[in-house]
């Protein structure tokens, strides 16, 4: 691996692809339940990439679509139990937020595996594990999503969202 | 969002260029056997702003913050990135090293390559790519943070407690005797709560006037406690440290006087409902010879109507039957629900107890009297309570057990013998029909939450799927609420015997005693906060906010921000459709900046 290699390049320098995923997890409930399979030991690929928020009520649509712009293959999001808010009920707006993205996403031609959301508690380490190697092998299975390219062929998109991994 | 919100954004504006410094801990072998840090220092060490990127075998040890604190003053370091383990474990540490070195301590992020990377990935190249691609989307992040401060709240040094019952009591002479002036609220004319209509109470059998009597006197006497008797809570405004809630006094013959209680924090002891049997429940308010555990009480009490005689039509009591779990441990389909569709499934904690103590108490009164016991099950949990249930078996109560989905039923004696019945299907004994004759039952009614829709309207208190509030956390947190400065004392939060709710009491005396005697509160800085220039004053952070922590300055017409109310979730930030509004220490700008650093921005990849 060239030394001035980050990590996108890897996927063509070891020649399997694997996808990108990008997880939003609440730092109560989820972001602790993924230190628990940590703390377990458990085993899960390396495709979900965890970005630490303090309550899943936070993740904003454009978040998502960002992610998935930027050339993220899958979108995950994790938040507590409804019932073990940290915030009370900050997860309900997650709750209700989801559905749409949801619709918005397939709306774009995104396939519905692609966005997932869950609820992840502190203790559920091995639920996490469950969740991350479902969600890979999915999104495996659907291939690269290269939605910059979808969006170019469309006719949309800028030319900075057409080569996410540089010139 | 800027546009350009990768790490290169943050350069704007003309201020100066921000210098990180990453420190990568090897963990021992935990991070190291699995990542090559090496290769993931060289690899970071180019990435825009980083100035030095190295790795350390422990960075927790106090080598390895001695050596942090002189390379981030040797390289003029102004933000640090610290991969290691969870940051809940040392990110409290890393803070305080970085403040050490002369830095804000909010100019740091902590990665986690412990717990969410070595110890999960098994493959080496892939766990190295996973570390790399997590500490890039922080130098994405870290580019965008500016200098917080931690909240410093004031707190007023007074407390309200709302209920004078024996709860609410023992919190405000808890509270008094470590010299903080208390408000005590009580809605009725009269202090003592229930334990006024209580003869004698278990485990110890003392009389419940001996043990409460001397806590009024104590209350009434006590200089730092004021007593407001005949209240209605009428409007509560401010937060933690400064809660001020308006009451209002009624008075015979005159209008109510209102009076405005300021406090630093408020203990809410209001206690909770005895269940009321629907009528024909076990034949309640069918018969006359149907009552309630507490009407037993007060039939038995010297001082009580009837002068302590246990009668019922003029004739002494001979046999006595007690049904358990009435309005307790209810089951869907077969019980009633209440007005709110919700059935009581829980236990209601204080009743198997109190059944066998008075059982114990009419065989030493009235010897020859025959008691027979009904229940689905029996749960003497408390300490001596045990005993209880023993003594009871010894002194010749007999016990037959049904199945909850063929409860006991309470008909008139066919044979004329005695006014009633109890039939059971006996599973002590296979199932077997056992009509029992009796002249009096008296129904173990459980405990419910009362209506306390104002309270939670006016402290936006959490509730429980059971009805009553709830706590923080139960084994944590176990006599907070969500909200700052609310504590609970006593049977508010579910169905307690007065034991259990006097030493919730004095724990919540006690939390609220702990942050009145600091003087502050100090929170994170995490909050939200308003851009006025885009606030359109649609209101939809209003609507969201799980504190009411937002308000609408109507002169200005834009949203505001309470901030000793606000927690930080940013749950508004995710809601605002003008993006008005951010969050300190997670805005869009910085988590953009680390999802688009997290997928390789084209700057990365090119600075080599």
């Amino acid at each position: 691996m060239p030394e001035h290699a980050t990590s996108q390049v890897s996927r063509t320098e070891t020649g399997v692809w694997t996808p990108r995923i990008v997880g939003f997890l609440c730092y109560w409930c989820s972001y602790t339940g993924a230190d628990a399979a940590g703390t377990a030991r458990m085993k899960y690929p390396a495709n979900v990439d965890i970005i630490r928020v303090m309550c899943s009520g936070r993740v904003d649509p454009e978040l998502i679509t960002t992610a998935f712009s930027r050339g993220a293959d899958g979108v995950l999001v994790c938040g507590c139990h409804i019932g073990d808010c940290h915030y009370i009920n900050g997860n309900h707006k997650t709750m209700a937020r989801m559905p749409l993205i949801r619709k918005v996403i397939e709306g774009m031609g995104i396939e519905p595996d692609r966005f997932r959301h869950e609820w992840v508690s502190a203790a559920e380490g091995e639920k996490f594990k469950e969740v991350v190697t479902d969600m890979t092998a999915k999104v495996t299975a659907l291939g690269p999503l290269n939605w910059p390219q979808l969006m170019y062929d469309r006719g949309v998109g800028h030319g900075h969202d057409l080569k996410p991994w540089g010139e | 969002m800027s546009d350009d919100g990768n790490a290169k954004g943050a350069a704007g504006n003309g201020a100066h260029e921000p210098r990180i410094g990453v420190f990568i801990c090897h963990c021992g072998g935990n991070i190291a056997d699995v990542v090559d840090v090496q290769r993931v220092a060289s690899t970071i060490g180019k990435l825009p702003y980083v100035v030095d990127a190295s790795t350390r075998t422990f960075l927790c040890s106090d080598p390895g913050q001695v050596r942090m604190e002189k390379v981030i003053q040797d390289h003029k370091i102004d933000r640090v990135i610290v991969a290691a383990c969870s940051p809940t474990l040392h990110a409290l540490t890393f803070r305080r090293a970085i403040s050490r070195a002369g830095l804000n301590p909010f100019m740091f992020e902590h990665v986690n390559i412990r717990e969410q990377v070595s110890w999960v990935v098994e493959d080496k190249e892939a766990a190295t790519l996973k570390a790399i691609r997590l500490i890039s989307a922080a130098v994405g992040r870290i580019a965008h943070l500016e200098p917080l401060e931690k909240r410093r709240i004031p707190i007023h040094p007074a407390a309200m407690v709302i209920g004078g019952g024996v709860a609410g009591l023992k919190a405000a002479l808890d509270l008094a005797q470590r010299g903080i002036d208390v408000a005590l609220v009580e809605k009725s004319d009269k202090l003592g709560g229930r334990m006024l209509e209580l003869d004698r109470v278990f485990p110890t059998n003392e009389r419940a006037k001996d043990l409460i009597q001397p806590l009024i006197n104590e209350v009434e006497n006590n200089s730092r406690i004021t007593v407001y008797r005949n209240t209605e809570l009428v409007d509560s405004s401010g937060v933690v440290g400064d809660f001020n809630t308006k009451i209002s006094i009624r008075q015979p013959g005159a209008e109510a006087r209102e009076v405005e209680i300021k406090s630093g924090a408020i203990l809410i002891a209001v206690g909770l409902d005895v269940y009321e049997p629907h009528d024909g429940e076990y034949g309640y308010k069918q018969y006359p010879e149907v009552i309630g555990l507490l009407d037993l009480q007060k039939m038995m009490n010297p001082d009580g109507p009837t002068g302590g005689k246990v009668e019922v039509n003029g004739k002494p009591v001979k046999r006595v039957a007690f049904i358990h779990c009435v309005g307790s441990r209810q089951w869907s389909g077969l019980h009633k629900p209440q007005a709110d569709g919700k059935i009581n499934d829980y236990c209601s904690r204080y009743c198997c107890s109190g059944i066998m103590h008075a059982a114990v108490e009419l065989k030493d009164r009235f010897p020859g009297i025959e008691i027979y016991d009904f229940h689905e099950d029996i749960r003497t949990y408390g300490r001596g309570h045990e005993e209880m249930y023993t003594e009871a078996s010894e002194k010749g109560v007999v016990f037959l057990r049904y199945d909850p989905h063929k409860p006991a039923q309470v008909l008139t004696d066919p044979q004329g013998k005695a006014p009633l019945i109890v039939r059971v299907a006996d599973r002590l004994t296979e199932g077997l029909e056992v009509d029992t004759p009796v002249d009096l039952v008296v129904l173990g009614n459980g405990l419910q939450a009362r209506d306390m829709s104002s309270l939670i309207d006016l402290y936006r208190c959490s509730r429980g799927a059971d009805r009553f509030l709830l706590e923080v956390h139960p084994k944590l947190r176990p006599v907070e609420l969500a909200a700052f400065g609310l504590f609970l004392a006593g049977s508010v939060q579910g169905p307690m015997d007065i034991t259990e709710a006097t030493g919730m009491a004095a724990a919540s005396a006690s939390k609220a005693a702990a942050l009145i005697t600091q003087g502050f509160l100090e929170m994170d800085p995490f909050i939200a906060k308003v851009n006025e220039d885009l606030c359109t004053g649609c209101q939809t952070c209003l609507t969201i906010c799980p504190y009411d922590a937002i308000y609408r300055d109507e002169e200005k017409e834009i949203a505001v921000v309470k901030e000793a109310q606000c927690t930080g979730c940013g749950t508004c930030a995710a809601a605002c459709p003008s993006n008005a509004i951010s969050q300190f220490g997670f805005t869009d700008d910085q988590i953009i900046s680390e999802v688009k650093m997290l997928l390789g921005d084209i700057q990365v990849t090119t600075k080599v």
